[in-house]
């Protein structure tokens, strides 16, 4: 047998010396750089340039705020849009299906650098789409990049597009791996489809609900490119900046990477607190 | 007793009259982007609504190539792609089937940490990863940057190792009487009759690698070694720049892969779904 | 061709005890047929016998060849599976010359043997094509040619022919009898299937919960099983079982009253009497009740099998083991109220452990 053992070592461990060296090695030096202050050199072992800075700086409460903003309208909004889609794209009267199901899911391949520039134009102040349709029906037209709320709505909205149809396929494929004959049973026992969808579907779709709710969370925790390339870099005044955002600009423009690191263990706790919290509201009751 | 026939039409229209309006929305901004592509600048910026695709799609093409020499950029996105997908897919077939095939000490351990740490943010990672290839191999704007560090991404180790657990054991015994070795019933056997696993891996990483932007960003900011997205992303702040040659940049980037979401729709709905299921 | 010899073999899968002590030496050349209920351990027994699974201890044999530290490979066996684990993506020449070419054989010798064991096996016309293109018997021929490729010392079969229809199985057993005969192979054969094993062995190990419960040729455990568990696998239809009490014991022969059959008797030759009182297991396989005699007893046939050439009455069919009989006419004996008895000197007697009772 341990010549077995060697064998699977010998498959395993190119794949295994990548993940150390570019994943576990730095969780592991990304903990030990968050109580460093890296200002200037030589980086020094003190906690309060980062762990207690964190506690005290408003910018990060701001993007704190605005990504838990996100994740408690985004998130359900989402997931919510996601599963009334996959029902529907489920149906057995729906014609044009390829096409239907193509609008939706399209999205999901799409760059964010290339939807970000599409979004630009289409919200633009003076000349995008969406405000000369606003001022066609009689509405007055948004600034979509000046005004904070009309801001986050945008950052919202370009989300929910590019993510909606993938959590739609993760639903839908939970939908189809539910057995037909369950349905027929009901329908026999005269069970009507808004009850079937309540007592059978919705329930046999929590584990799939709960995995989409725990995915896009973790998304939202990390969310980085479309405040940065849509909003200018979480514009106006902050009102679009994202904790990853934040951790971009600590990290990678103040080159601060004892603060980024700790900012970063942040986003990790809380997703993973998050995430946790999901889990156990949508845990098996029974 | 309601009639079944009308009932069903009836829902049929409920149906389409809820999907059809909502589709034509998510289609609409892609439509833009092919419609922003063929536009002159000042069109775009005019107060007409324009919903049909103009001529200018050359123009607007041979602005962005003097901005940034977008080919160039696509060459590198292109080669980056391709050679991480490779890389990824070999490296995480051998793990999954070492994962899959055979019980050995730490197993569960190595499996643990994997499905463990993947929980966690990225962000935990690129600071470190950033000091170390940028500041201590002082690699940036390198081949290696830009494809090895993403090589980490455990997609595929836990979905060929799905996949191979599923294949019948007897078909691995059978070679191991006939005295067949074990790289050679991975190669020979295991692999070909994961074929469809490995396409639907390989177009879901090949995508991840293509749209990948945060890394990029980081790692490689000259103009020599930029990938397409970066170097589109980078003209977003300028002021004297061709948004119609941007949106060319958009629709170069985006019609590959909706040619290969297209044709290839039934192993990509498996990728993502796999992923969920694990 | 080789011996294969199993010597205090046990197997552990943590705490469970899958193989408890086993011994047995199959002789170069014999077809012995491993049968038992599922979960006996017989296909564990194989496997280890291949390499698939590891010795927890004792050791095994092939030729002169101690394999307990030998790869499946390299021990000179080959083996055909239940599920034939055909390779789906390779052709039937492909499958059956994989682990040639895989292991640098020279192509000429390759090919030649390929051709042999096709032409063996009716295979020659589906050389080309690929297994889901085969029926279920073509994949098991194609499955057994793989196995003559490799002229091995030792043939293993797991089950091969569970998953085919009755009448395949019928036809796929002449073939491997006739195999073994023409190739004069040491072949050992798992399966649950007692016909099987009566049909095609030189010798049968019937096993139990992990023990060898007898060893012996097909009809040497037909007509004198070990215990009564042997007694009740082998044979088909089974055998009847009845609970009774030694009475006399007269020339030889032991008199047994069946308990709740009247004043029925069973005769029985044994070596020496036994205790009067003693309860017993009577064992009658159904060809041996008579209709009529002197000490029978009254049945109620429920249901008649008629098979053209025997017709079995089913008897007591609410209980758990009904009363089956046979009998040589084509009569409808349904509802029928008989009395039988057993022919002198054919019942078979356990005792309280199952053990036979001589």
């Amino acid at each position: 047998m341990r010549r077995r053992n060697l064998t699977a070592y010998g498959f395993l461990s190119p794949y295994l010396l990548i993940f150390a060296a570019f994943w576990l090695w730095p969780i592991i030096y990304s903990f030990y750089l968050s109580f460093l202050s890296t200002r200037r050199a030589p980086w020094t072992f003190n906690p309060s340039m980062t762990w207690l800075r964190i506690t005290q700086d408003t910018a990060f409460y701001n993007a704190l705020w605005n990504t838990l903003k996100i994740l408690a309208i985004q998130v359900p909004a989402m997931v919510f849009l996601a599963t009334v889609l996959a029902v529907l794209l489920n149906s057995q009267l729906l014609r044009a299906r390829g096409l239907i199901r193509f609008a939706f899911f399209a999205p999901v391949v799409i760059g964010e650098a290339a939807y970000a520039a599409v979004f630009r134009l289409m919200f633009n102040t003076d000349f995008g789409i969406v405000n000369k349709t606003l001022q066609a029906i009689g509405l007055s037209k948004v600034d979509w990049f000046a005004n904070p709320s009309a801001a986050m709505s945008l950052i919202i909205m370009a989300v929910t597009w590019r993510w909606v149809g993938y959590n739609a396929i993760i639903i839908l494929s939970g939908l189809q791996s539910i057995q037909t004959d369950v349905y027929e049973a009901a329908t026999l026992e005269r069970v009507s489809p808004r009850q079937q969808f309540f007592h059978i579907t919705l329930p046999l779709l929590r584990p799939v609900l709960v995995f989409c709710f725990v995915l896009s969370v973790i998304g939202s925790m990390q969310l980085f490119a479309e405040p940065y390339l849509i909003t200018n870099m979480g514009g106006p005044g902050g009102a679009t900046e994202t904790l990853g955002l934040f951790l971009y600009r600590q990290g990678f423009l103040n080159l601060n990477f004892g603060y980024a690191s700790a900012i970063a263990y942040t986003i990790a706790a809380l997703a993973v607190a998050i995430s946790a919290l999901n889990m156990w509201i949508g845990r098996d009751r029974t | 007793m309601r009639s079944k026939s009308k009932t069903m039409l009836f829902r049929s229209l409920a149906l389409h009259s809820v999907l059809v309006p909502l589709a034509l929305l998510w289609l609409l901004p892609l439509w833009m982007m092919f419609v922003f592509a063929t536009m002159s600048d000042n069109a775009i910026f005019s107060p007409d609504i324009h919903l049909i695709p103009s001529t200018q799609f050359g123009e607007n093409f041979a602005k962005l190539q003097g901005d940034i020499d977008f080919v160039r950029t696509l060459i590198v996105s292109v080669v980056v792609a391709v050679i991480y997908t490779f890389f990824s897919v070999a490296l995480t077939s051998m793990a999954g089937w070492a994962l899959a095939r055979y019980k050995f000490l730490g197993r569960g351990l190595v499996v643990a940490i994997i499905l463990g740490t993947m929980t966690l943010p990225y962000f935990v990672v690129v600071i470190p990863q950033f000091i170390m290839v940028a500041r201590d191999f002082g690699l940036s704007n390198t081949w290696f940057a830009l494809i090895v560090p993403p090589l980490f991404n455990s997609l595929g180790v836990l979905f060929m190792r799905q996949a191979f657990s599923l294949m019948p054991v007897d078909l691995f015994d059978a070679a191991r009487v006939e005295g067949v070795s074990e790289w050679k019933i991975f190669i020979h056997i295991a692999l070909p009759l994961s074929r469809p696993m490995l396409a639907a891996l390989s177009i879901i990483l090949f995508l991840h690698s293509w749209n990948n932007y945060l890394w990029p960003l980081l790692i490689s900011n000259d103009r020599s070694m930029m990938t397409a997205p970066v170097a589109l992303g980078s003209l977003f702040g300028l002021i004297d720049v061709s948004w119609g040659g941007v949106m060319v940049g958009a629709v170069l980037l985006t019609v590959p892969m909706l040619v290969v979401f297209v044709f290839l729709q039934r192993f990509f709905m498996a990728g993502i779904t796999a992923g969920a299921v694990k | 061709m080789a011996s294969v010899s199993i010597n205090q073999v046990t197997k552990q899968f943590g705490a469970v005890s899958v193989i408890r002590g086993a011994n047995l030496h199959v002789e170069d050349g014999e077809l012995v047929v491993f049968v038992g209920p599922s979960g006996c351990g017989k296909s564990t027994l194989l496997r280890m016998i291949a390499g698939l699974e590891d010795i927890s201890s004792g050791d095994i044999h092939i030729g002169d060849t101690m394999v307990n530290d030998i790869e499946p490979g390299d021990r000179g066996v080959a083996m055909v599976f239940q599920s034939y684990a055909l390779y789906p993506h390779m052709s039937v020449q492909q499958n059956m010359s994989f682990g040639l070419r895989m292991n640098g054989n020279e192509k000429a010798d390759t090919e030649r043997r390929v051709q042999t064991a096709a032409k063996v096996l009716q295979l020659k016309p589906l050389l080309a094509r690929l297994p889901k293109q085969l029926s279920g018997g073509q994949r098991q021929r194609v499955a057994i040619g793989r196995a003559i490729v490799r002229e091995p010392q030792v043939f293993l079969f797991d089950e091969p022919l569970s998953n085919l229809d009755a009448e395949l199985r019928v036809q796929m057993r002449v073939e491997i009898a006739r195999l073994h005969k023409e190739l004069q192979a040491t072949m050992i054969y798992v399966t649950h299937d007692q016909t099987e094993a009566m049909t095609l062995a030189d010798r049968i190990v019937v096993l139990r919960d992990g023990l060898i419960e007898q060893v012996g040729s097909p009809l040497e455990l037909y007509h004198n099983p070990a215990n009564a568990f042997v007694a009740g696998f082998i044979g088909s239809p089974r055998i009847n079982f009845f609970t009774g009490v030694a009475t006399e014991y007269a020339e030889g022969h032991q008199l047994v009253q069946l308990s709740g059959r009247g004043s029925a008797v069973a005769k029985v030759a044994t070596t020496e009497a036994l205790p009067s009182g003693t309860l017993i297991k009577v064992g009658v396989r159904p060809e041996h009740f008579e209709i009529g005699g002197a000490c029978g007893f009254p049945i109620k046939v429920d249901v008649v099998e008629q098979l053209g050439s025997v017709s079995y009455l089913y008897a007591d069919t609410t209980s758990e083991y009904p009363l089956i009989v046979a009998r040589q006419d084509d009569g409808d004996h349904r509802s029928d109220e008989l009395t039988i008895s057993i022919r002198a000197g054919k019942a078979l007697l356990f005792g309280a452990d199952g053990n036979r009772l001589r």
